[in-house]
């Protein structure tokens, strides 16, 4: 049954430079409660949640015969694009160069709900881009079929012709003059095996734009008569402006404004290197109420302080008393982003329009933070989002481009500004440090009796731009800080898992894999320990205690198959020793090998075996690609950074004293192999981040007898 | 301090010095030989300890590191990154130590620059020594390239490399890095009579 | 001041008050070569390594009045999809960028490595290429370069000898 649409819903795009281009809307879903509850129950993946109930645009057909895709999902380096072009493909009957992905800009209307983040983009457009992009398929042969004068039964669709009845038209050619589009019903998608991109190993759709240097990020974008800003903000946590030399400094060279907002100023000026000249001489005063300590953030986040949530419980609680009960305290730092692309944005205000163009995870709250701070209409702030020059959740908080925003109002030109190094890392939305109690005890099988995960964080999820309050007010818990905190060895009796909850002087949100990395640490070093106190290896100990469900099942297969191909053994063989560790992140499991040494007191890696269970993989290469990604950036994290306090201030503020890995520490030899254990794609930017920290200090027990029980792993 | 125990320091001294010169081999003119009785002038010690607290301090030290590895900052960390001598002290063959630093201090990254920025030969490794042993050092033309005292003096006083210590610029922060205990003029000066008043090392 | 210089092989003039202005900013904001990159501006990250007659340069760290009279490439001088430098060829076979914004730095330092040595093991990859991928992508780059140093030997095989 097909139902006319009028062609108002449609939208006619003369303003790309292209004549006779019909932009195409379509509609996104049938059911979205239902799939909202299959997408919950069947994955952990919550369903995309962003416009697109009304037609809107997601396809264009260029005059080059191409199907320009307007994605709600940004591209920040997970190979997203890639994975939708390859969708779109083979649903459209297209080749793969005839698809370009461009992120949607908010005047398209398609605007995703949340953001790009939780490495979710490929998991939730699985479904609804596959079936609009059929959709359009098929609308497009019911108009060719009119033109050729033919039965839609008789049409062949390939490579973006169709043809019948003995002639052929381009897709450029089947839009022409359309009015009226018939839609059909939802038509059944491919089985797997008939996809040519689906599951294969495609290039990167953006590859020639990366390694030719072309101007894609939101740091490339230019406005006509654009002007340069630099920002000033405070140096100390908690500091507040009182005066500054603002004078003197409008009278520097180049300079056009000078102006101040609550708590920071902007230098305006006809090129960067002249407004950065000005704020070097900006003499600002700032009252400064209290010069933080490492040692205050330290016990604030400390298990008992702040707000208590059992996110696991089963059986009963370990006794302090038990002189047989091994309890082990673990911590890891304040982590900052350090994406390199810094952030920022080209904004301009002008008649009652905003124009920001930036790299941003949250196109759509952008959106709300610049309307509201001008005091505008949504539909006159257009957000346009560009390739983002990394991302690992640091723009899940894109609010600079409200900055941007009132300084070209006040100047009434476009004008670009973005962070310098320092402003990144002292005004970073941290990885909060965190505290972790881990209590154990064996019982007489030698497995464990119990074990408790007691952990503490400071904000993750809660007081985030993407997140209702009161979501947390109903869990009673930051559900970004308990990834991965809860226990997975659901055979033992008695284990919990407990959450502490306190919020920091200093802005502390998203970063790639959230609470995952420090929760696994904790977690799965311990479980290493105790299985040496048993005197077992580490994998079958982990495999005894693993629950036989579907989740459990799925865990023991990535766990078995990664100690078979990195012939996993706890004995030191050459001088190195392997590190096992396994988590399980938004149902995908993982496991890590790591093979480790240490020279001249420096912590070797030079091997991780890495085994995740992603469902389907969209692009196998580009999953590969997220789980070295995720190794060395966890490496990274668990053996080089740490952010500090100095004199009140955030410290260090750039790269070198903020330690992190270069070439020299990756490892030489990274081996992945995925497993396919859910018929869906699930998320895989994050999961595999877990382990690899777990992984090393595992094997560093083993080289030297010695516990670490610190991020970043030290061994003096 | 009193004359008896200079009188003897001399002495000593003029022990040192011979045997230093004989197992070194080295052109005996280069050195002047004090004869017992001359005592070594007060100001001769001031002025070798106010030379020595130039360049023992970090801006001289950081490039005359004990091992491969330059030190950064007031703290005298090791470079970041892993930058390391190289073949010929000016870091690795492609990522060199000219890679970052430039003919002139350069404010807007903090990075310092100098001609010829390098670290100092293998041979003058000067971390971690005391006073006299720089001293030693610096005058050993086995050490200080085949220099003799006239050539050590202009070194010291005209390199660009070395009066870079009196224009250290501003660090990453855009703070001025910390300058050398005693100013450039009475730095050179203090050079030139020590050596003119013959180089003299005292023991300690 | 009225700096001359060679971009990519073309001639430029670019007057400007401050001679010590970033090479990287002229580069990026007059010559509108926006493949170089800015990560940290303190010559830390490598995002803007360029080259100055053939030599791995930050740009960030480098005046501009230093440029006068020499040779800059930067990587939109590297090559082109039709006439790729071995380093962009390799780096399209290994398929290494992933956010892609530190590879051009990346790129020009391993250029400029194997004009100093065509056959870089992994220790002189290790000591040289000390620039920060935040992706991690270090794994596949090294592959790359290596792959990189084959491709260079092709092609100077190939080259027809006199």
């Amino acid at each position: 049954m097909a139902k006319k649409i009028s062609r108002r819903k449609f939208i006619v795009r003369g303003g790309l430079g292209t004549v006779g281009v019909l932009a195409i809307g379509t509609y996104v879903f049938r059911n979205p409660l239902r799939r909202a509850m299959l997408g919950m129950a069947e994955s952990l993946v919550p369903p995309y949640s962003g416009t697109g109930t009304e037609p809107n645009l997601w396809f264009e057909i260029t005059k080059e015969n191409k199907v320009r895709v307007h994605s709600p999902k940004v591209e920040m380096g997970q190979g997203t694009f890639t994975s939708i072009a390859q969708m779109v493909a083979d649903e459209f009957e297209v080749r793969m160069d005839q698809v370009e992905v461009v992120g949607a800009a908010t005047e398209t209307g398609i605007i995703d709900g949340m953001s790009t983040g939780g490495s979710l983009s490929v998991a939730q457009l699985w479904q609804p881009l596959r079936e609009m992009a059929a959709t359009m398929r098929e609308m497009l042969k019911i108009e060719a079929a009119k033109k050729l004068n033919t039965d839609l039964s008789n049409l062949t669709m390939k490579e973006g012709v169709i043809s019948g009845n003995g002639q052929s038209l381009h897709l450029s050619e089947v839009i022409k003059d359309v009015t009226k589009w018939e839609v059909p019903d939802t038509p059944d998608l491919k089985p797997l095996k008939d996809y040519k991109y689906i599951g294969k190993p495609i290039s990167r759709v953006d590859l020639d734009a990366k390694v030719y240097g072309d101007p894609i990020f939101g740091m490339d974008a230019a406005m006509p008569e654009m002007l340069h800003a630099v920002i000033v903000r405070p140096e100390h946590v908690g500091a507040v402006f009182k005066s500054a030399n603002i004078g003197d400094t409008e009278k520097k060279s180049g300079v056009v404004k000078v102006v101040q907002k609550d708590n920071w100023i902007g230098i305006v000026a006809n090129s960067y290197p002249e407004a950065l000249a000005a704020k070097f001489e900006l003499r600002v005063d700032w009252d400064i109420p209290k010069k933080w300590t490492e040692e205050e953030i330290r016990e604030i986040i400390t298990v008992g302080n702040g707000n208590e949530m059992m996110v696991q419980k089963e059986g009963s609680a370990l006794s302090d008393d038990d002189n047989e009960v091994v309890v082990l305290e673990f911590k890891s730092p304040i982590g900052a982003h350090a994406q390199i692309e810094p952030n920022g944005a080209v904004a301009h205000v002008a008649d009652g329009k905003a124009t920001v163009i930036l790299s941003t995870q949250v196109v759509g709250v952008t959106q709300k933070q610049v309307a509201e701070a001008l005091g505008f209409e949504l539909e006159n702030v257009n957000i346009i989002p560009t390739y983002l020059g990394g991302g690992f959740g640091r723009r899940l908080n894109t609010s600079h481009a409200v900055e941007a925003a009132l300084l070209s109002q006040e100047v009434g030109k476009p004008v670009k500004y973005f962070f310098t190094r320092k402003e990144e890392f002292q005004h970073d939305m941290f990885r909060p440090p965190t505290h972790h109690i881990m209590k154990g005890k064996l019982g007489g099988n030698g497995l464990l009796e119990g074990v408790e995960h007691h952990f503490a964080s400071g904000n993750v999820a809660i007081g985030s731009v993407i997140m209702p309050d009161m979501i947390h007010g109903v869990l009673n818990a930051d559900i970004g800080a308990i990834r991965g905190g809860s226990i997975q060895y659901r055979k033992v009796p008695n284990f919990r898992a407990v959450q502490w909850h306190n919020p920091l002087p200093f802005a502390t949100s998203w970063w790639r894999s959230l609470g995952l990395l420090a929760n696994t640490f904790a977690i799965e070093s311990f479980i290493d320990e105790m299985a040496i106190k048993a005197k077992k290896n580490p994998v079958q100990f982990r495999l005894d205690q693993i629950e036989d469900d579907e989740a459990g099942q799925r865990l023991k297969a990535v766990i078995k198959k990664a100690a078979d191909m990195s012939s996993y053994s706890d004995q030191l063989a050459n001088g190195r020793a392997m590190g096992f560790a396994a988590s399980t992140d938004a149902g995908a499991p993982c496991a890590h090998v790591a093979e480790v040494s240490v020279e001249n007191n420096e912590i070797k890696i030079h091997k991780v075996t890495c085994v995740l269970d992603c469902g389907i993989a969209v692009n196998p290469d580009q999953v590969k690609a997220q789980c070295e990604g995720s190794i060395i950036m966890g490496i990274s994290a668990s053996l080089h950074e740490k952010m500090t306090l100095k004199d009140g201030q955030l410290y260090p503020t750039i790269y070198g004293p903020y330690n992190m890995a270069l070439m020299k520490h990756a490892p030489r030899e990274i081996e992945v192999h995925l497993i396919q254990g859910a018929d869906v794609p699930l998320p895989v930017g994050e999961p595999p981040l877990g382990p690899i920290g777990a992984a090393v200090a595992n094997a560093i027990k083993r080289l030297t007898n010695k516990r670490l029980t610190e991020l970043p792993l030290r061994l003096s | 301090m009193n004359r008896k125990v200079l009188y003897s320091l001399a002495f000593v001294f003029l022990v040192a010095g011979i045997l230093f010169a004989s197992h070194f081999d080295a052109n005996p003119s280069s050195y002047v030989l004090i004869k017992p009785e001359e005592p070594i002038s007060n100001i001769n010690k001031e002025n070798f300890d106010k030379m020595m607290s130039v360049l023992m301090h970090q801006r001289c030290v950081n490039c005359h590191p004990n091992d491969n590895i330059p030190k950064q900052g007031d703290d005298r960390h090791p470079h970041y990154f892993g930058m390391s001598r190289g073949a010929s002290n000016h870091g690795y063959e492609a990522t060199k130590c000219a890679t970052c630093h430039q003919d002139e201090n350069n404010n807007y990254s903090g990075v310092p620059g100098a001609p010829e920025w390098s670290l100092a030969p293998e041979k003058m490794k000067w971390e971690g020594l005391t006073s006299v042993e720089i001293a030693e050092s610096m005058l050993d033309p086995e050490r200080n390239g085949g220099r003799n005292h006239e050539e050590v003096m202009h070194h010291l006083t005209e390199h660009e490399l070395v009066l870079w210590a009196w224009d250290p610029g501003v660090d990453a922060n855009g703070v001025p890095r910390e300058k050398p205990p005693v100013a450039l003029d009475e730095y050179i000066k203090v050079v030139k009579e020590w050596f003119e008043d013959g180089a003299v090392i005292p023991s300690e | 001041m009225i700096i001359s210089f060679t971009v990519n092989n073309q001639p430029q003039k670019v007057e400007i008050e401050d001679p010590n202005t970033p090479l990287l900013w002229v580069v990026r904001d007059i010559l509108d070569l926006k493949g170089t990159k800015f990560g940290c501006g303190k010559a830390a990250c490598g995002a803007c390594t360029l080259l100055v007659d053939g030599q791995a340069i930050r740009s960030c760290s480098y005046a501009v009045k230093f440029a006068e009279g020499k040779q800059v490439t930067t990587i939109e001088g590297l090559g082109t999809p039709e006439n790729p430098h071995p380093v962009q060829q390799a780096w399209i076979e290994e398929v290494v960028p992933q956010c892609g914004y530190c590879q051009p730095g990346f790129m020009m330092a391993t250029a400029a490595l194997l004009n100093e040595n065509p056959k870089p093991t992994d220790e002189d990859i290790d000591q040289n290429i000390i620039n920060i991928c935040r992706c991690g992508t270090y794994y596949r780059m090294r592959k790359a370069i290596h792959r990189a140093a084959e491709l260079t030997g092709d092609t100077n095989d190939s080259t027809p000898k006199l």
